[in-house]
């Protein structure tokens, strides 16, 4: 008995002294800060949350995911890459770690790229041509067991890439370094070639960086920053590389990412100061009231417009779907202000096209309704084909939002007089359903595109080539086929240059006006809130993020 | 004791065979495909087979099944997730002392509230204190853990700046990436966690201590204690309590054992990367290694914590000591 009475009472004092001790400490904080001449404060932690998962890789020739690539840039060194500019600007390519943009063979197959010298890893050594042709080696070879760049294709871009990538050879002979010259050679022209290696994938990594299968951790890496630790599930620790000399801002010492924090939690941390962003966002309900508090775009709510599309998908190798008229009369029914307003304020912009501002090509038009539903004009394009349609298949995945924005646009599909049969579907069994040629499927309402590399290509050749369907695993969802547009694609994506983005503005144009396989309502934008000692705001369209390399936290 | 425990250990296998099969069963029967999931968007249908190939799942299930307990039982191994291919050991040894973190802190929390008060509420029936009581065992069996936690976390962290708003700190320093560790911060930030884990718990428990208390202040052999002079401390710790804590000390085993396997919603609230954490993201994803890997962990929590109990059983009432 007394026994159980001391170990009572020392679970007792034990208890207490925890609590006390608890209530009584403080959050830790320290920064050493050095003050620039722009007023940018050089210096501190910038701690960052993420709503959304952890990082599945962060080894940049596994990595995929949006927030994996705005994350890797910060200690990314590329040979073209897009500078830290806001707007415009900041989607027009740049040689970063070649001298200049690669010079092509005539028979547009072979290009060569210069690298500049002195560019450095974070441990001192030196990057080369090697650095560069070692990651197109980590992308394609089977002992990373790396599925990711071969969805471009990339194992027949390159000249060797398939026999490299099915153990055949233990080279990739069509990349060729020599020193500070890295030829790369494909079998065919490719005129998206350069924007291609604006990916992160293709980022210089050291010519003896081991494969791996599970990816690597910590890596030397040649940006400005690279990763110091990782703890996955936990914490992302970014240190400033001491080695770099380039141009790229700097500015925080150290930048920590911890996922996987509950969104509203999140919200409440960064208002308090114990984080600095939600690298995800803020919750939707709560973007009205921090404009209203902070302004847009004017201290710590921003608000900025991201590469990616939604749009919804018809089959239109189905009944009625297969019917051109029948998809404009589709086009018209849809309220598109009202799928904008499910996502709270801010929430993007509404639009009836593919390209998104700031690709090549795009040029805004107004073809549909853009200001709401017009059911009466729904019904005249459609005629009697909508009264004899076959009740539609809504497919559509099963959280919250995705339900709300199906039944808005049953809603809308059946005041223009089609019947729906509304079929939610898990999301991880979503794209297998709708992707699988032959789907039952009539209307998606879950679709969308972000860019991979921000070229007109990557949108309409990519979604709406009809030659590329395939059995299972289509992008192009809406079996989109068409002789006519596909031989468009073939002669735009030859072209460079202004005829280049003027022949895709056509046929972004072309493809709503005349074929119309999809809705697009929304060009999304991504909404931000910081904590008050964030400064030097400079938001990446292409990423969907600032650059967080730029932040000041001073 | 031996006979008893080596018939624990052969239930333990049998229980641990019928989660795993279960697992893998459900797994195969859920129409998603991990493999057109990993190999990303507009993978062709070779990039897909490689990727399934890579992963194994190109085999039979059975196939899949034994390589699964030939890793397990041969190599220590659990596998690697399909989605960022961490061995999934690693994660469950990293990720199970948050889960216990939460778990065991918590219970010491319920358990100082919910006996004393259970006790109190059981000897004054419809007194102040029972009808208080009562009023919130009402409230917290009513109350999702989710909302109380954005509550206390908004109001107690965020309004009164008194603890962290969420997140988690390793006991031991060092680790790391962390940015902060040792006794003093681990407790400082699983303050609000404990309580929001105690709030249901103590609910359930305050009910269960009460009617036990009751009904054993009932039996006869209290009636006799009190006739034979024994004192009302006596009555209590010596008949009432020994056996009034025998459900209690069932429900906790049960509890204790089951929330290892994941406090899913606490976890999530509160940025505790535990295994509650851990296996939604795994189900966001089809990622079966992990799935399994918390599925065992579980069952082996379960198994332990019946175990546990049985023993202290023994203790309690020497009437069910194993012989």
């Amino acid at each position: 008995m007394r026994k159980k009475q001391m170990l009572s009472l020392l679970m007792l004092i034990t208890g207490v002294a925890l609590l006390v001790a608890a209530t009584t400490v403080g959050v830790a904080s320290s920064a050493t800060q050095k003050a620039s001449k722009s007023g940018v404060v050089k210096g501190g932690t910038l701690k960052l949350n993420e709503n959304s998962e952890d990082f599945d890789f962060v080894d940049p020739q596994l990595a995929y995911r949006t927030d994996d690539w705005s994350m890797l840039y910060t200690t990314s060194m590329q040979l073209v890459a897009y500078p830290e500019k806001t707007g415009a600007a900041g989607s027009q390519l740049y040689p970063e770690a070649a001298t200049a943009f690669p010079t092509v063979s005539k028979d547009g197959k072979t290009y060569t790229f210069h690298i500049r010298s002195g560019l450095k890893f974070s441990d001192g050594s030196t990057v080369t041509a090697a650095s560069f042709a070692r990651a197109f080696q980590r992308i394609l070879s089977p002992k990373m067991g790396s599925p990711l760049g071969v969805n471009l294709g990339l194992q027949d871009m390159i000249v060797g890439g398939d026999a490299f990538l099915n153990g055949k050879t233990q080279t990739l002979s069509g990349v060729i370094a020599k020193g500070n010259t890295l030829t790369v050679k494909l079998t065919k022209p490719n005129a998206t070639f350069v924007s291609i290696m604006s990916m992160q994938w293709f980022t210089a990594v050291k010519s003896n960086m081991p494969y791996s299968s599970s990816g690597l951790n910590v890596y030397p890496a040649a940006g400005p920053y690279y990763i110091a630790s990782r703890d996955p599930g936990r914490s992302t620790v970014l240190k400033r590389n001491p080695y770099y000399k380039g141009d790229r801002p700097a500015n925080p010492d150290e930048i920590v990412f911890t996922p996987n924090v509950n969104v509203d939690q999140s919200l409440l941390q960064v208002k308090a100061g114990q984080s600095d962003l939600d690298i995800a966002g803020v919750p939707p309900t709560a973007a009205a009231d921090l404009g209203k508090t902070y302004g847009v775009n004017k201290s710590r709510f921003y608000v900025g417009a991201t590469s990616c599309v939604d749009y919804m998908g018809m089959n239109t190798v189905r009944a009625p779907f297969n019917n051109v008229a029948v998809r404009k009369a589709a086009n018209w029914a849809i309220d598109r202000p009202a799928q904008v307003r499910l996502l709270g304020k801010y929430a993007g912009k509404r639009t009836d096209q593919i390209l998104v501002p700031g690709v090549p090509g795009y040029k805004p038009f107004n073809i549909y309704a853009l200001k709401g539903a017009d059911v009466a004009k729904a019904k005249a394009v459609g005629g009697a084909a909508i009264a004899s349609a076959p009740t539609l298949n809504v497919v559509h995945t099963t959280s919250s939002y995705s339900t709300q924005r199906a039944q808005v646009a049953e809603y809308n599909l059946q005041q223009a007089g089609f019947k729906t049969n509304d079929v939610p579907t898990p999301a991880t069994n979503y794209y297998q359903v709708i992707q699988t040629k032959g789907t039952s499927y009539n209307f998606v309402t879950n679709g969308g595109w972000c860019a991979d590399y921000f070229d007109p290509y990557d949108y309409l050749n990519v979604l709406f080539d009809g030659r590329s369907i395939q059995a299972a695993n289509n992008n192009n969802y809406t079996y989109f086929n068409a002789a006519g547009f596909n031989k468009g694609l073939d002669a735009a994506s030859a072209l460079s240059g202004a005829a280049r983005a003027k022949a895709y503005a056509k046929l972004d144009y072309d493809l709503m006006a005349n074929y119309a396989p999809v809705v697009p309502y929304l060009v999304a934008t991504n909404r931000y809130f910081t904590s008050a000692r964030v400064k030097n705001w400079i938001y990446s369209s292409y990423f969907g993020s600032p650059y967080f390399n730029a932040l000041s936290v001073g | 004791m031996t006979q008893f425990l080596i018939r624990r250990i052969f239930w333990a296998i049998f229980l641990f065979f019928v989660a795993t099969i279960i697992t893998y069963l459900i797994f195969w029967v859920i129409p998603a495909d991990p493999a057109a999931l990993a190999a990303g968007k507009a993978a062709t249908p070779a990039d897909v087979a490689r990727v399934r190939h890579f992963l194994h799942l190109d085999d039979p299930i059975w196939r899949q099944y034994l390589r699964f307990l030939w890793n397990l039982v041969g190599h220590q191994s659990l596998g690697r997730s399909f989605v960022n291919r961490q061995s999934v050991n690693h994660t469950i040894g990293q990720d199970a002392p948050v889960t216990a973190s939460l778990v065991f802190g918590g219970a010491i929390f319920w358990l100082s509230l919910s006996i004393p008060v259970g006790i109190l509420s059981a000897l004054r029936p419809r007194s102040i204190l029972d009808r208080v009581s009562m009023t919130f065992v009402l409230i917290g069996i009513s109350a999702h853990p989710v909302w109380i936690g954005l509550l206390l976390s908004y109001f107690i962290g965020f309004r009164l700046h008194l603890t962290p708003i969420a997140g988690y700190c390793n006991f031991f320093t060092g680790s790391p990436g962390a940015q902060c560790g040792g006794p003093v911060q681990w407790a400082y930030h699983m303050i609000l966690p404990w309580i929001t884990f105690m709030i249901l718990f103590a609910a359930l428990y305050v009910r269960l201590v009460r009617a036990s208390v009751m009904e054993t202040m009932a039996e006869d052999y209290v009636r006799t204690a009190r006739a034979k002079g024994a004192s009302q401390s006596r009555v209590m710790i010596q008949h009432v309590l020994r056996n009034s804590l025998l459900p209690v000390v069932t429900i906790l085993g049960m509890d204790l054992g089951l929330a290892l396997g994941g406090a899913i919603f606490t976890e999530t609230i509160f940025n505790l990367p535990g295994l509650g954490q851990q296996v939604i993201t795994a189900y966001n994803f089809d990622d079966l290694p992990m799935i399994t890997g918390i599925v065992v962990f579980a069952t082996i929590c379960v198994i332990i914590f019946n175990l546990i109990v049985d023993i202290t059983y023994g203790f309690l009432d020497p009437r069910i000591r194993p012989s």
